[in-house]
């Protein structure tokens, strides 16, 4: 009885409190924190979280509605005076959109024309998925945003998503009716970009502020500021051209981004399924033309096929004439790093 | 005897605990950036659970408080464990005791919640950084401390009056 009582604390209308479990569970949190490592987060940890946001999806969707519809209020009252001239606006920039539609059409045309001489597949590009967002804490840890969608629409980890303005982020954690999607903000966000205007590449890190600063961009970046920032596709995993915001210079010498995605709250996106391009074998034998075999993966397109091979993403040495002349000695060896 | 806190049914109290906690972490992870100009969201979970402790702290075991952490962090996606180890800690470390159990003054309450606040975000902030190998953002924590504290003598208010009116530690039934 004497044991039992000296982990047991009474006195407190009667509640007890189990030092021992007290203990344990301290355990247990260390053990999780541990262990659940973004970075390098195991199959089950990874399995268990999707399958609980799947279950807490719907109750947060519900959650958000109300919310959604408080969201349109403010801004209706508040920018009645703004929407005609919102609106004219919109209607010039629709005349302007013409133009590019059928300039891309064009450009479309020519494109299947080039890739049926050159005997090339593109990545296939699919229907995209559209997704509300059910949940969105902004907690120091992490800058990720839940969506009602997960693998039964077709959802895969590493997809990209975007909104009317650019690229969000992308998937990274997929169930089966819920996805989470980790957002160019957060810390553990790398994607490789490049300025539209010069093709000069960098990989934009978020670091948890609004701008996420551009690293690795060489000891002569052609950056400007107000240059259009669009993904590279160097890693193979997001596909090139995606538009993600314009070159910040800071007073510090750097460069930060700001995203277009910015431009409106983050509640309806779409998830692009884009297959990413896999590497070539290395141990493939060369075919009879002496070029490796390998390159044409589940119709996605060649690595050879791509501006920049997946190696040089690795940081192996690689020959800049064979990157399209854009890459400087500069890229490799920041891309080493 | 019977104690006064005994007179209410417990249900009727464990329901509105239950539900109370629900909905706290439902706002804690919603999207509230979806509505313009509120960026700023308090720890409700957190002032649910002090406040729960200090008048039904049957309802609020070390396991509850475990159990509660643990959703909020795979809600918003936080490393498993940082926040359940937060209210832990900080909730065991200033969480009423004695035969009254929460007092029916404000001060004491502000008092002792905002030394809980501090200590689960210090928690919070060290875990974290130890999760992501790397310091985690101390801003939004800063936000996050500063609105809790604006925020928390509404519902103590409430809760307050309520146990006054009562003339008992019971609230919700």
């Amino acid at each position: 009885m004497a044991s039992r009582r000296s982990t047991r604390q009474d006195g407190e209308h009667g509640v007890r409190f189990s030092r021992t479990l007290f203990i344990a569970l301290l355990v247990v949190s260390g053990a999780l924190i541990a262990f659940d490592r973004p970075a390098s987060r195991s199959a089950p940890f990874a399995s268990f979280r999707a399958g609980f946001t799947d279950v807490s999806a719907p109750l947060l969707d519900l959650a958000a509605q109300p919310l959604r519809g408080i969201k349109n209020i403010g801004p209706y009252w508040r920018r009645q005076g703004e929407l005609a001239r919102e609106n004219a606006r919109l209607r010039q920039q629709l005349i302007e959109a013409r133009y590019w539609e059928d300039l891309a059409y064009r450009q479309r045309d020519r494109i299947e024309v080039y890739e049926d001489a050159l005997d090339v597949e593109s990545a296939a590009i699919e229907d995209r998925i559209g997704a509300w967002t059910v949940a969105d804490p902004r907690g120091p840890f992490v800058r990720a945003r839940l969506i009602g969608r997960g693998s039964e629409a077709g959802i895969r980890d590493g997809y990209p998503v975007i909104n009317l303005y650019g690229l969000v982020g992308r998937v990274y954690e997929t169930g089966r009716r819920s996805a989470r999607v980790l957002l160019l903000t957060d810390l553990n966000s790398r994607v490789p970009v490049m300025a539209d205007r010069s093709n000069a590449r960098a990989i934009l890190v978020g670091d948890n502020s609004e701008f996420p600063r551009l690293d690795y961009v060489g000891r002569a970046p052609d950056i400007e500021p107000g240059d259009r920032i669009v993904s590279s596709g160097d890693d193979g995993i997001l596909p090139r051209g995606l538009p993600i915001g314009e070159a910040v210079a800071t007073r510090e010498g750097g460069w930060r981004v700001r995203l277009y995605s910015d431009q409106a709250p983050v509640d309806f996106v779409w998830v692009w399924p884009y297959h990413r391009v896999t590497p070539p074998d290395p141990e493939t034998e060369p075919g009879p033309d002496g070029l490796a075999g390998a390159g044409f993966v589940d119709g996605a397109v060649p690595a050879a096929a791509t501006d920049t091979t997946a190696s040089e993403t690795a940081g192996e040495a690689v020959d800049d004439a064979g990157v399209d002349g854009v890459a400087t000695d500069d890229d490799t060896t920041e891309g080493g790093r | 005897m019977r104690k006064p806190t005994d007179r209410n049914s417990p249900w009727l109290a464990a329901s509105g605990c239950i539900l109370s906690v629900i909905v706290a972490l439902i706002v804690q992870a919603s999207p509230a950036r979806l509505v313009d100009g509120l960026t700023i969201m308090p720890t409700w979970t957190l002032m649910a659970i002090f406040l729960w402790s200090g008048v039904r702290p049957q309802f609020m075991p070390p396991i509850a408080v475990f159990a509660i952490g643990l959703t909020q962090d795979l809600l918003t996606g936080a490393p498993m464990g940082v926040w359940a180890l937060s209210y832990l800690v900080s909730i065991s470390a200033f969480r009423f005791r004695g035969e009254d159990g929460m007092p029916r003054d404000m001060p004491p309450v502000l008092l002792r919640f905002g030394a809980t606040l501090l200590l689960a975000h210090a928690i919070a902030f060290a875990a974290g950084s130890f999760a992501l190998e790397q310091l985690a953002d101390f801003q939004p924590l800063v936000i996050e401390v500063m609105a809790s504290i604006l925020m928390f003598p509404l519902p103590a208010y409430l809760v307050l009056r309520r146990r006054r009116s009562r003339g008992s530690g019971f609230i919700g039934g």
